[in-house]
């Protein structure tokens, strides 16, 4: 008797918890959902499949085309897409402050790479550069000296008084403050950042 | 006697073995998409690694994604 009653109560007591942790993640799945840009009801439906007889495998298709799809968020991302182009003009979602002060200071990247310390000066006198690992080619080339970063890696773009960055596909890949950047991020305004990193060279941004 | 529970022993040790196999497959099924849906966002892939705990580590995994700021940047929200 004491065996029945104990499994009753393990029974209640998984499907209070699967109740509890199915509501719970619909909630998150709508929540993770909207913040990639889709609508927030297809992470609820997605999770609320498990109850029918398909079981699971529909949520697991649907993770991961969530996952290798393209992104609305992606898509309204690239702020400095123009900056290339018209270096001086407002661009995208990131227009320039209605009353901003000239800015002529110069931005510095410096850390150390294998083949010695780096300090790269970004002065504006291109509307982008390129940061990569052979030597240099081009005026915008900017070259850091080290097995881990490609030929090119990154690109630096400059809009006003911003600085924006763009990973070109690097393997060992391109970090603002330990965050991956992602070529299909596209640009991203670094003015804020502290360090970037491609591949294993860390480089600390400053204006001077 | 003993090789009864020698037996049961070894049923139940193949038993484990396809129980532990199993779990593996399924969370790497599940840990390949989430590792890209954590770099997309500007985490660490290696988080997805929390799908090798049982029962709960989906949950942490999905709370990390919907209950932090996602370094790498969020839609903006829907307006109601």
């Amino acid at each position: 008797m004491f065996t029945i009653t104990s499994l009753l109560a393990l029974f209640g007591l998984s499907s209070a918890f699967a109740a509890v942790a199915l509501a719970f993640g619909a909630w998150m799945a709508w929540r993770i959902v909207a913040k990639a840009g889709l609508p927030g009801w297809l992470g609820l439906i997605a999770v609320l499949l498990t109850l029918t007889g398909i079981g699971a495998l529909v949520p697991l298709i649907a993770l991961w085309i969530f996952a290798f799809m393209g992104w609305p968020r992606d898509a309204a991302a690239p702020a400095m897409a123009g900056a290339g182009k018209a270096p001086a003009g407002p661009v995208g979602a990131l227009p320039a402050p209605m009353a901003a002060l000239p800015d002529r200071r110069t931005w510095r990247l410096s850390g150390n790479a294998a083949g010695g310390s780096v300090s790269l000066a970004v002065d504006g006198s291109q509307p982008s550069y390129r940061l990569t690992g052979a030597p240099a080619a081009a005026p915008g080339d900017l070259t850091v000296s080290d097995p881990s970063v490609a030929a090119p890696h990154a690109r630096l773009l400059i809009a006003g008084a911003r600085l924006g960055l763009e990973d070109l596909g690097s393997v060992t890949g391109t970090f603002i403050d330990g965050a991956r950047l992602l070529p299909e991020h596209g640009p991203r305004d670094i003015s804020q950042a502290r360090t970037i990193r491609l591949g294993t060279v860390e480089l600390a941004l400053s204006r001077v | 006697m003993n090789s009864g529970v020698g037996w049961l022993l070894t049923l139940g040790s193949v038993a484990l073995l396809f129980i532990v196999l199993g779990h593996l497959l399924v969370a790497l099924l599940l840990i390949i998409p989430t590792w890209r849906i954590f770099v997309r966002a500007g985490f660490s892939g290696a988080l997805s690694l929390l799908h090798l705990v049982p029962v709960v580590g989906l949950l942490v995994i999905m709370a990390i994604l919907a209950f932090s700021d996602w370094p790498a940047g969020e839609a903006p929200a829907a307006k109601v």
